[in-house]
């Protein structure tokens, strides 16, 4: 008993001394292999049952200000569970902060494509990082830099469609559009301007694709801003991202 | 010598002490499996999917949208940027970081449990593996004999690593055959990744290679098995020098977790890398994580652990061979 045992003890302390040893020569001498991707299992169809929504873009789509945690994409996911009786499968790929060109980025990562072909609704938010730049475009909106910026952000806005649309046809995409935070201040006035001229032409590229819809917001915030604002006087608060859900929910259809 | 090792054995199996460490073993390991599903289920019900690389994604943006959030701390921010960085690499290499499986458990658990439990459970034996000898009165009947002190402790010491060896065998086998109820039992040959280092600037994956889990759990356990080594040798010199086996066992209960709490905040205090318990997570140097102390790397904490290792075998038989025994 007692010699079997101690049999055992030294046949596993040698076992873990080579583990070691492996351990250590691998991780030093080890070489590089080349990691290969592996074939494309990833494609296989899934048994999908009932709705699959990608929600893309910045603090929007993540819910930054609404002390539910849920954004406009949380609301509306509920809404539609309650009304359908369907389960619902959200990934909300949204980033704080995220602007146009950091879409494009994100957009063209395999793992977001895939999630794109399974999608049956994607909701889309972006610009606002933009244009606002974090407060500094409140002090140049007039001057011509808007103009180029809003050129480099219609074209990636383009590319990131054309980067929809060619993973999924069928989808239905809504592109949620901007609202003006600061139309209560000295020249939001202007500001609101600039805005709608913003939001008119994403609404021109959106009509360029098949089932891309533009979803306006200015109107919603347009009186009393400052009861659907986060205490950021930027983002919505909950009530805000209710009132952005509902205009989402109207337009869906299953 | 094998006549004085056996005996050693025998007054081990007789306090039945590793059976109560393998009950202790298979009741935490029961825990977190349990634990383990209902995170998984609960994932599951909050995502709608438990398709991995959804998760995954999902994981992805959310670390990302942590690291946008002013009030972390540097360091805070450089480790989740290598997760990140990592998260990505196993996400465009379309390879699953944690495949379902007893397996993968296995290598969670071991991960977890270096630097803390595993140690604990080797103190249960080593800290009065000479120190009962003085408080039951046996050690005169065993220095009375004509053998060499030496050969008396070191007949003690090599007894201690066959101990420690079962130890990790058994915490081993306990964590993949309970878990495996729950999650199956398949996925040795599924891939991981190894080979990531961490540098200034970030990730470095030039060097990554895939391993098959089977290999690399081995080198988990060897690694943990080492660790246990020099845990069990510290506690072996306390119980040579404290008469006492609850001060020997406060002593390292102290330095081990007083290093659980060091190595979450000691990136600035860069002199407390030369402690042997901040240096005990050596399974993170296979996974690629950020050292709790930049500059730390496989080789460094090794030879740490070896030194202080040394000093503490020398220490226990300079002190046992001159100690007068009354």
């Amino acid at each position: 008993m007692v010699r079997s045992i101690t049999i055992i003890a030294v046949f596993f302390c040698l076992l873990w001394l080579v583990g070691l040893g492996w351990a250590v020569g691998d991780y030093y001498a080890g070489k590089p292999e080349k990691v290969v991707h592996e074939a494309d299992v990833s494609t296989e169809a899934e048994n999908k049952q009932g709705l699959t929504i990608v929600a893309l873009g910045d603090s929007l789509t993540r819910g930054t200000g609404d002390e539910t945690g849920k954004g406009y994409v949380g609301v509306l996911v509920d809404e539609i569970k309650e009304k359908s009786k369907k389960s619902v499968q959200l990934t909300n790929l949204g980033i704080n902060g995220q602007r146009s060109d950091q879409l494009k980025k994100q957009i063209q990562q395999k793992e977001v494509g895939r999630q794109l072909q399974k999608a049956d609704v994607v909701l889309v938010t972006i610009g606002g990082n933009d244009l606002f730049r974090s407060g500094e475009g409140l002090m140049d909106f007039q001057t011509e830099d808007i103009a180029a910026i809003e050129k480099k952000y219609l074209s990636n806005l383009k590319f990131i469609f054309e980067q929809i649309r060619k993973n999924n046809k069928q989808a239905n995409v809504f592109f949620v559009g901007l609202y003006n935070p600061f139309i209560e201040l000295d020249q939001g006035k202007e500001m609101s301007k600039v805005i709608r001229h913003w939001n008119y032409d994403s609404a021109e590229v959106s009509a360029e694709f098949p089932k891309i819809v533009f979803v306006p917001t200015f109107d919603l915030f347009e009186l009393k801003v400052n009861d659907y604002l986060y205490s950021d006087k930027f983002h919505p608060n909950t009530k805000g991202y209710r009132l952005i859900a509902e205009r989402v929910a109207s337009l869906l259809t299953w | 010598m094998n006549k004085l090792v056996q005996n050693e054995m025998l007054k081990l199996i007789a306090k039945k002490r590793l059976v109560v460490i393998a009950l202790i073993i298979g009741v935490l390991v029961i825990l977190f499996t349990y634990a383990q599903y209902k995170q998984v289920q609960t994932q599951r019900e909050k995502l709608g999917t438990s398709d991995w690389r959804t998760i995954l994604q999902q994981q992805i943006v959310d670390t990302t949208n942590r690291l946008s959030s002013s009030r972390i701390s540097d360091e805070w921010k450089k480790q989740l940027q290598i997760s990140l960085q990592q998260q990505q690499y196993y996400l465009d290499h379309d390879i699953n970081p944690a495949e379902p499986g007893a397996p993968t458990f296995m290598r969670i658990f071991l991960e977890n449990s270096i630097d803390l439990f595993i140690p604990l459970m080797v103190m249960v034996i080593a800290s009065d593996l000479v120190s009962s000898e003085h408080s039951l009165g046996t050690v005169k009947l065993l220095l009375t004999r004509p053998v060499n002190r030496w050969k008396v402790l070191l007949s003690k010491y090599i007894t201690l690593c066959l101990a420690i060896s079962l130890i990790i065998a058994i915490t081993g086998f306990l964590s993949y055959a309970i878990s495996g109820v729950v999650f199956g039992y398949k996925g040795f040959g599924a891939p991981i990744l190894t080979g990531f280092h961490v540098t200034d600037e970030g990730l470095n994956t030039s060097d990554v290679k895939l391993l098959s889990l089977w290999k690399f759990l081995l080198m988990d356990l060897g690694l943990v098995w080492f660790v246990a080594i020099v845990v069990g040798t510290l506690s072996f010199m306390l119980s040579v020098l404290i008469r006492s086996t609850a001060a020997g066992m406060g002593v390292m209960l102290a330095a081990l977790i007083s290093g659980a709490i060091l190595s979450n905040m000691v990136s600035s205090w860069e002199s407390a890398k030369y402690f042997f318990m901040v240096n005990l997570r050596l399974t993170d140097y296979m996974k690629g994580n950020a050292p709790p102390i930049e500059g730390m790397n496989l080789s460094f904490s090794m030879s740490v652990l070896l030194v202080w290792w040394a000093a503490a075998l020398l220490v226990s038989f300079m002190v046992f061979t001159k100690k007068d025994v009354y």
